[in-house]
């Protein structure tokens, strides 16, 4: 607890810049109408029933629609039943409904739900989307941008569906969650803008959790990360998540992402 | 005689005008260079503009046109949004050769109606700069602290309507409030 108060307080006196393009969450900005962009997420999972690192690949593309609206499409493959094989999919929609915005600065929320699916045996209690769990999910975001500080808090709902010919493992009144999110980004290169050319280094904390709304088992994850945006179109993130809390059970608690996006604007 | 009055009304037409060369974005909601470089190629993408020179620090974007090519605030605006941001300020650079302007009244300069408010009477000549003051080219406070120059219900619209009385308006086109 005395670690997070640290972290908060540094990130809250810092003179920079911040930035809000997050690792383990989505802030309530969209991307550019008419802009494409393709991301290839790899998690590399610690797993404690196999003692060994799992390894998901997780391609996806992300469209800019409109001002308001944003798609993105995920496949989901992954070596957790021993190959290298796809498991599934899923389909992601955010709304921006509220955007209020000023000099290097606005406050903006949104609304979003996915839908997966995934045919990998279910091992967790906890409610993943994000490549272990079929189901939907929904919830909202609400992003800060001022000139020192990026703050992003969500909160969603998840249900768990059968992983097709594998069920649910833990009874249909296990399959609902509540997922709650916090997020803080800092700017730290460059000092000074000059040109799209200069390479930003962004570092964040993002704090994830999910409680099992028949049990009240919980998870409580600190995920910190450093990003590196090259040319005002590229992004490589490296991101490293662990549990402090974690009485809802799951195979992986800890694990990195590595995650290398490519931006196309003014596709269509 | 009558050739002759339609000669001078034609040659008087012809004197009053005005050309945009250059103009000045500046967009709120962003600190990022990704996101301003958003901004900056989708201003590229409009056929009228020739260039862009980008102030990432300030989020300002200066504006420059291909020559002969009409220039539509509207659409610049348009691609700030679509982007995802907003527009606080917006100002034009446009070269007036000899345009008589009243205050909160309208005038038709090569093809496009204004409404100058907040100004003195005179004529313009040369290079003047021009803030461009209707909803979406300013930020909402200030457009509601504008509200005060003038009663007529286009600053509202951005359209002609019945409030304005000018010869030769089609009613519903569009009108750019600015000051100077």
């Amino acid at each position: 607890m005395k670690k997070l108060f640290l972290i908060a307080i540094l990130f809250s006196t810092s003179q920079l810049y911040a930035q809000e393009l997050f690792l383990f969450t989505e802030p309530a900005s969209n991307m550019a109408k008419g802009n494409i962009g393709v991301r290839l997420n790899n998690m590399l999972m610690e797993n404690a029933a196999t003692n060994s690192y799992k390894y998901h690949l997780i391609p996806e593309v992300m469209i800019g629609v409109s001002r308001k609206v944003m798609v993105h499409a995920d496949a989901f493959i992954s070596d957790e039943t021993n190959k290298f094989i796809a498991e599934g999919g899923s389909v992601y929609a955010k709304y921006r409904f509220f955007s209020i915005d000023g000099i290097h600065s606005h406050f903006r929320m949104a609304t979003y739900a996915r839908y997966s699916f995934n045919n990998a045996p279910v091992h967790d209690a906890a409610i993943n989307l994000y490549g272990h769990n079929s189901g939907y999910e929904a919830g909202i975001v609400a992003t800060k941008l001022i000139n020192k500080v990026a703050l992003s808090a969500s909160s969603y709902f998840s249900h768990a569906l059968d992983n097709d010919q594998n069920k649910f493992l833990y009874g249909d009144g296990n399959r609902n969650a509540i997922n709650y999110t916090l997020s803080v980004g800092k700017l730290m290169l460059p000092k000074a803008y000059i040109t799209y050319k200069q390479t930003n280094l962004n570092l964040m904390v993002e704090i994830l959790g999910q409680t099992n709304l028949q049990t009240g088992s919980s998870y409580l994850d600190i995920a910190p990360a450093a990003q590196l945006i090259v040319d005002s179109k590229m992004r490589f993130d490296l991101g490293y998540r662990y549990a402090v809390v974690s009485n809802l059970y799951r195979q992986e608690t800890q694990g990195f992402l590595i995650r290398l996006e490519y931006n196309f604007f003014n596709v269509f | 005689m009558k050739i002759l009055l339609i000669a001078i009304a034609t040659i008087f037409t012809f004197t009053a005008s005005a050309q945009v060369t250059k103009v000045t974005i500046q967009a709120t909601g962003l600190t990022c260079s990704m996101c301003s470089n958003a901004i900056n190629k989708a201003l590229k993408t409009l056929d009228f503009v020739d260039k862009v020179d980008a102030n990432i620090q300030n989020s300002t974007f200066d504006v420059y046109f291909k020559p002969n090519k009409a220039v539509n605030f509207d659409q610049l605006r348009k691609k700030v949004e679509d982007a995802g941001f907003f527009v606080a300020g917006f100002t034009a650079i446009i070269h007036f050769n000899n345009v008589a302007i009243t205050n909160d009244e309208l005038i038709v300069i090569n093809g496009t109606t204004y409404h100058f408010l907040n100004v003195q009477d005179q004529t313009l000549n040369g290079d003047q700069t021009v803030h461009i003051i209707d909803k979406g080219f300013v930020t909402a406070k200030q457009y509601k602290k504008n509200a005060g120059f003038t009663t007529m219900d286009c600053y509202k619209t951005g359209v002609v309507g019945d409030c304005c009385h000018k010869e030769g308006l089609i009613k519903g086109s569009r009108i750019y409030h600015v000051t100077i």
